[in-house]
């Protein structure tokens, strides 16, 4: 269960003091899905950013299955990323000198959770057995998110964060890795945040959670 | 044209505007400049600075003189010749002193002469203020150069108390034109304190040939008239010394001219986008081409003014222990204040400049062939990489090729410096190929499991075009640290074994005009074992002045003289046969003569014939020498002087105790006699401070090194930030970072050291074997050593080990930020 109780976030800039997040609360059960919206500058990444502790709230509390992260240092949010969630960007991010293998095992293997046989499933299942053995460069974009998901599933984080996971990808692309997203995050048991602009992708998401002036919405 | 001049403004001003926002590359490439142009511009101003001095040291006192009256048993003049003579109407000449003493076993050299005997060319001495009535009249005073009396703590009216007991009167510190750095005294007053009773020589003022002639005749058979020819000997003596140093401050130069590169080629990688920018905004490629250009001229006045600035600084430190090494090894009197002169000042703008557009030119051109906006991924830089890499190696083999075809037919110093200069850069361009060869091979010999290995060996070989030039940076400065120090460590290691060999006596007595006839008779003294008299001459032969020593070649010494080569009669040189003659190897190696050989030298009883029976280690000399039978040099050179004698005492208890009375008794005084330890201490340091600038060099070219690593890593930690927090992002630990950036960059600098192994033999040996043999005519064993290789590895480990807690503490202060900033550049 993620919930967040009075997150409040300010960024300082020329013209003063702008609130991001405004006493935002919420929370997402296991197993459960949902799709941030908002228009650009909303704070939508902040939000994932200080979930994932890239970034510190002003005050407020995160909690993610029982672990208060308030008193987290550095090295705990480290462990936290590692552990608990799994980050999928809008350009995969994946390690360019890894090969496809690799790089799929790569967050398994830092938490020390790499099960063969969950990874052979997913190899079938994400459609990349041929390509193990190949360089990022060497996939087109759909590939290397798909890669990207993989990563980001072998160790059955407890919350997978998604920024913008299809915005390099065309309309169909998307929409299949999308639903292998959706798909492969029900199978492994976790929670799903993920930002997007996009009501068709948000679609396929249990919850759609509307960021306006600091504070949440639910969507229908 | 004012327009375009105000756009290129524009666009230089846009471009300048990167180093304000990258303080640390604006520092990296101003520190790359500075200690390049620093160290070159050092060794140019002693150089100079030496050069110079060897041109004052024709104004000194008696050089000037076209010729010298000298003793024929150089024994010195009497001053009731020297009467005798101006009596006979020779008011040209001039008596001269001079004389080596020693303070705290350091020589110190002292001058005098009479001030109103001087001629008119001679004249600006004593007129030039100084307070000569004091000179001249009791307590008499000594003139010390200022910069001489500060390294001494000597200050006016303060008295020196020399080695042998004797005190120099109170010090008045003048700097006299011709004094040089020399003490300067009165004759009369240097006769009375350190108790002599004949002058060194007469020097002769402007005589004509008539009037020379007449001086001939009109000297006593016991003196000769000897043409100067001083300043020559020093300039050719001297000539491959400041070859070597000019070598080591070029090395030095393109070591930090690979720090410039990296920077060069960093600042532009980082303003890529600003180019494209301002090339999307419609400016030119070759406008940008100017723009950068114009970069490079404000970065080479700038790294000219700092590396003057640090050369003089660093040449002021290097001078004093330089200046040492040129006096006890050449007698070269040189000065330590420095001038800085405009055309060294240009020189080094110069070079700077040729620095900076070869450094520009390769990021340049490939700027230049990008189309604007092109993307360059990953893959696209190690494509290019590979390529260069394949071309840097072609290259580097080139230049190999070049180095062997050159080796094969060298015959000069200058050749012998390019080819090492060839070899040295054909490594460090085959250097890249050799270290993605290695880590390719190593990372295949992996095991499957071994995944964070894997990470950190890809992750090094994809960096390798970031971190390449300062490993090539760091292969030279290694390579000559190594190939310098085992030259260095075989010299000391040759000349310890050597003077263990030429001392082989106990006691060595200096003292030229005392007659120790009676310590040749054995069983005259019973702590006497054996005793060797030695006489000897300078003349000229073959264009290089000549030392002709006359041994008794039966004295234990003569015996264990340490042969490079020999003929199968060496034994008649032994039986004190007058046709053969033993030579030092400078002979053989610098005027080409061979075992056999005949050698014709002038004697005065006319041109004399002797054959080569053998030649004899003679490390460091820079004389060619001719030993013979005492005898035979006695008699066909009556004006050879004696040269001291060495003496063998019994194993009794106190024989060194009875050694000294005798020789007291014999009228020696305390100092005018060596023992064995003393001499070959003193050598040893004569030697160290000879080559405490090479490793004062070889420290700061290393140092250099560091410091192209040190940006070179910092740098890419900059370029890579976002990886980084990428990493961190999915959780890898900083002992994980910290293994897979440090491990293989370990690696890469190990495998640089291993190859720096091989080729620091190989710089040795062209040292020793080639460069040695042409500069200074003599060879020697060659010692690989190991305590300065493993000191080195020391000292790279540690570099190595402080470029990586910089890097760690700035990546640390930096990753919180680029997370804050992941996925910003994915929108």
């Amino acid at each position: 269960m993620l919930e967040l109780t009075d997150v409040h976030k300010h960024f300082q800039q020329a013209d003063g003091a702008v609130r991001v997040l405004d006493g935002l609360s919420t929370s997402l059960a296991p197993g459960r899905s949902a799709a941030l919206l908002g228009e650009s500058g909303s704070g939508k990444s902040t939000l994932l950013h200080l979930i994932a502790g890239l970034d510190s709230a002003d005050s407020g509390r995160i909690v993610l299955d029982g672990t208060d992260t308030s008193a987290f240092k550095d090295a705990d949010w480290a462990a936290w990323r590692r552990d608990k969630l799994s980050l999928i960007f809008q350009n995969y991010h994946l390690v360019p000198t890894l090969t496809v293998a690799d790089n799929l095992a790569l967050q398994a293997r830092l938490a020390g959770r790499f099960d063969g046989d969950f990874y052979d499933h997913l190899v079938a299942r994400l459609g990349l057995s041929d390509l193990l053995k190949r360089l990022p460069h060497q996939l087109s974009g759909g590939q290397q998110q798909r890669v990207a998901i993989g990563r980001a599933l072998l160790h059955r984080p407890a919350l997978v964060l998604a920024d913008e996971p299809t915005g390099n990808l065309d309309e169909r692309s998307s929409a299949a890795v999308m639903a292998l997203l959706t798909e492969l995050v029900r199978e492994a048991g976790a929670s799903l945040l993920m930002v997007t602009h996009s009501p068709a992708m948000a679609a396929h998401l249990d919850e759609r959670w509307q960021l306006t002036n600091g504070r949440l919405e639910t969507a229908a | 044209m004012r327009r375009l001049l105000s756009v290129l403004t524009r666009v230089l001003l846009t471009l300048l505007s990167h180093y304000r926002r990258h303080i640390a590359q604006t520092l990296f490439l101003a520190i790359g400049l500075v200690t390049g142009v620093g160290l070159w511009s050092a060794v140019q101003i002693i150089n100079d600075h030496a050069r110079a001095s060897y041109s004052e040291a024709d104004q000194l006192l008696g050089a000037q003189a076209s010729h010298w009256v000298r003793a024929r048993d150089g024994a010195g003049i009497d001053p009731a010749d020297y009467i005798a003579l101006r009596r006979d109407g020779f008011t040209q000449l001039y008596p001269i002193l001079e004389t080596r003493l020693a303070v705290n076993d350091e020589p110190l050299w002292l001058i005098a002469t009479d001030l109103l005997a001087l001629p008119r060319s001679e004249s600006p001495l004593g007129a030039s203020g100084g307070d000569w009535p004091s000179l001249v009249q009791p307590p008499y005073q000594t003139w010390y150069p200022p910069d001489l009396a500060a390294d001494f703590g000597i200050g006016p009216g303060d008295t020196l108390m020399l080695d042998d007991g004797r005190q120099l009167p109170p010090a008045a510190l003048q700097q006299q034109p011709q004094q040089g750095r020399r003490l300067f005294m009165d004759i009369g007053a240097a006769l009375a304190v350190l108790q002599r009773d004949h002058f060194s020589y007469l020097g002769v003022g402007e005589l004509s040939s008539a009037e020379t002639d007449r001086l001939r005749r009109a000297l006593p058979n016991h003196l000769q008239l000897v043409d100067n020819r001083q300043r020559l000997d020093l300039t050719q003596l001297t000539a491959s010394l400041h070859s070597h140093l000019t070598a080591m401050s070029l090395l030095a130069f393109a070591v930090g001219l690979f720090i410039v590169f990296n920077a060069v080629r960093f600042a532009l990688h980082l303003r890529r986008p600003t180019l494209h920018t301002l090339r999307e905004l419609g400016a030119s490629s070759r406008m940008l081409s100017v723009a950068v250009l114009l970069e490079a001229l404000v970065w080479s006045a700038l790294g000219t003014l700092g590396g003057l600035a640090a050369g003089r600084a660093l040449a002021t430190l290097l001078l004093p222990p330089v200046a040492s090494s040129l006096q006890s090894l050449y007698g070269a009197v040189v000065g330590t204040d420095i001038q800085l002169g405009w055309a060294r000042i240009l020189l080094a703008w110069g070079i700077t400049l040729v620095g900076l557009l070869l450094a520009l030119a390769w990021p340049l051109w490939r700027e230049a062939q990008q189309n604007i906006r092109q993307a360059r991924s990953a893959s696209d830089d190690w494509a290019a990489d590979r390529q260069a890499r394949r071309w840097l190696a072609l290259f580097g083999l080139l230049l190999a090729v070049a180095a062997l075809m050159l080796h094969s037919r060298m015959s000069t110093v200058t050749q012998g410096f390019v080819v090492l200069g060839l070899s040295l850069f054909a490594a460090a361009f085959v250097l890249p190929v050799w270290l993605a060869s290695a880590l390719r091979l190593v990372e295949r010999c992996l095991p499957e499991p071994a995944w964070k290995l894997r990470w950190a060996l890809r992750d090094a070989w994809a960096q390798l075009p970031q971190v390449r030039v300062a490993m090539m940076a760091l292969l030279l400065a290694l390579t000559a640290n190594l190939g310098v120090e085992t030259l260095v460590g075989s010299f000391r290691s040759a000349l310890t074994i050597w003077l263990d060999q030429r001392l082989a006596a106990d006691l060595y007595i200096q003292d030229d005009s005392l007659r120790l006839a009676a310590f040749t008779d054995h069983g005259a003294a019973p702590w006497l074992v054996a005793s060797h008299q030695r006489n000897g001459v300078q003349i000229r032969w073959s264009g290089r002045p000549t030392l002709i020593r006359g041994l008794n070649t039966n004295a234990p010494d003569s015996r264990a003289l340490p042969l490079a080569d020999a003929n199968e009669h060496l034994q008649d040189w032994f039986d004190g046969d007058n046709d053969w003659v033993l030579a030092n190897e400078q002979v053989h190696h610098l005027a080409g003569v061979e075992l056999g050989d005949r050698v014709q030298v002038d004697t005065a009883q006319g041109p004399q014939a002797f054959r080569i029976a053998g030649f004899f280690h003679d490390y460091g000399s820079p004389y060619f020498q001719l030993y013979l039978p005492y005898a035979t040099v006695e008699r066909l050179w009556p004006n050879a002087s004696p040269e001291g004698l060495a003496l063998w005492l019994s194993d009794a208890p106190d024989a060194e105790q009875q050694a000294e009375s005798a020789l007291l008794a014999a009228g020696a005084q305390p100092g005018d006699w060596l023992n064995q330890n003393t001499i070959k201490r003193v050598s040893l340091r004569i030697f160290d401070r000879t080559f405490a600038i090479t490793t004062a060099m070889n420290g700061l070219t290393l140092s250099v090194a560091g410091i192209a690593l040190l940006a070179a890593l910092l740098a890419l930690h900059q370029q890579r930030l976002s990886h980084y927090a990428h990493w961190r992002a999915l959780g890898v630990r900083y002992r994980e970072w910290l293994l897979i950036v440090a491990l293989p960059l370990a690696l890469l600098v190990a495998l640089t050291g291993l190859a720096a192994l091989p080729l620091g033999a190989l710089l040795s040996s062209l040292l020793v074997h080639d460069l040695n043999v042409h500069a200074f005519g003599w060879t020697m064993p060659l010692q690989w050593q190991w305590p300065p290789a493993l000191r080195l590895a020391a000292l790279t480990a540690a570099v190595l080990g402080l470029t990586l807690l910089i890097s760690l503490w700035q990546v640390r202060r930096r990753l919180p930020l680029a997370l804050k900033q992941l996925g910003e550049d994915d929108a």
